[in-house]
């Protein structure tokens, strides 16, 4: 099971890439694997703020909806219209294609409160 | 207009024929069936000519989907390593004993049945689905969110919207009327015949009930009706355990999980 080593991972199983100050939000490969096959993303509007650790959406698969949790403060700037059409991505392509939601970070000192992809593989055992 | 539906039989004729005895009593308009006619007992070949020859009108359930094409995977969501083992001797077993004619039968069963009635100027849809209308095989529990259900039914244009697939029966009935204009839509979850998980072991079914003044204005203008019947549950049990099918199984049908 891959985790890319250039994203923080958080305990509840999203992963934010850091680009300036944009961070790029998705669910990791093992979060999809868990869930199995996913027929819907449900997302947050442009323009939502949501803090660290906080419930920004959901997603529903075959047998079971599971919520999405910040890893970092911010406001969405961005989420992924394709997976209106092609959900799947999440589960094919989790740290590309299926990404979810762009945000503005508010606070990069939160970042230290993120797992690293080691510390991640850790606690999945993987 | 009175329509029985049911579904989940899961190759349990005793049940079946139990359920037909049940259902004839009670004069139906109409009979659906919302598939997984087959799969966990013996008598996958016997349900289905069963269900041909009174010409039910019938969609396909995961199983049937599996077991049509060959296929070794049901799309069902088995939790441990140690289900996943019993559901392999399950669908191997099936596609061991499935004829050719009936095989062919399951592979050609539609994915969903709708059926648009024009009652007080209005239409009423009512969507039959085996899982959920954009999975065959997606488990629509009692408690899913109000605002995904509601999304799933939108969607998919039903008023009233019933699937099988968890065998855990509920009716829920949700508004998604806007600016103080109610729009009711009914989710209707319609149990199992052949497998039922909500700790009752009897077989179970739907009657709905539509008459002339049914709308989606008027939440109670729509009746749902449970039904349980008794079967020769040991009959289907001992078939079980007779077979290379797993006793849990059997142990399951005692329970009614």
């Amino acid at each position: 099971m891959e985790f890319p080593n250039d994203l923080y991972y958080s305990k509840e199983h999203t992963w934010v890439r850091i680009e300036n100050n944009i961070g790029t939000i998705g669910i990791t490969e093992f979060a999809q694997n868990e869930l199995g096959e996913i027929v819907y993303a449900d997302l947050p509007n442009i323009g939502y703020n949501f803090q660290q650790d906080e419930v920004f959406g959901s997603v529903e698969a075959v047998k079971t909806v599971s919520d999405l949790f910040m890893p970092v403060s911010g406001k969405v700037i961005e989420t992924n219209q394709q997976l209106l059409k092609t959900p799947t991505f999440i589960n094919d392509n989790s740290y590309g294609d299926g990404w979810l939601i762009k945000i503005e970070i508010q606070d990069n000192n939160e970042l230290k409160n993120l797992l690293t992809a080691e510390q991640y593989a850790e606690i999945t055992n993987n | 207009m009175k329509i029985a539906l049911f579904s989940d039989i899961h190759a349990n004729l005793p049940a079946l024929e139990a359920f037909f005895k049940d259902v004839e009593t009670r004069n139906p308009d109409s009979i659906y069936c919302l598939g997984d006619l087959v799969g966990y007992n013996i008598w996958a070949n016997e349900v289905v000519n069963e269900i041909r020859k009174r010409k039910i009108p019938t969609i396909a359930g995961n199983y049937d989907f599996g077991i049509g094409r060959m296929s070794n995977d049901c799309g069902c969501a088995y939790k441990t390593d140690h289900e996943k083992d019993n559901g392999s001797v399950s669908i191997s077993f099936t596609n061991s004993i499935m004829k050719d004619e009936e095989r062919a039968y399951l592979r050609t069963l539609p994915a969903h049945i709708k059926v648009e009635f024009q009652l007080n100027n209005d239409k009423l849809n009512l969507l039959l689905v085996h899982g959920s209308p954009r999975k065959i095989n997606e488990y629509l529990f009692e408690d899913r969110e109000e605002k995904s259900m509601l999304r799933i039914m939108e969607q998919a244009d039903a008023d009233i919207m019933c699937f099988g697939h968890t065998h855990k029966p509920y009716h829920r009935i949700l508004n998604s009327g806007t600016d103080g204009q109610n729009h009711f839509r009914h989710a209707v979850n319609i149990g199992s015949v052949g497998k039922p998980k909500d700790n009752d072991v009897r077989g179970g079914y739907v009657m709905l009930t539509i008459n002339e003044n049914s709308s989606v204005l008027d939440k109670d203008s729509i009746q749902v009706e449970f039904i349980r019947f008794d079967y020769d549950i040991e009959k289907a049990a001992k078939a079980v355990e007779e077979s290379i099918l797993p006793n849990e199984y059997a142990e399951n049908l005692r329970r009614g999980y």
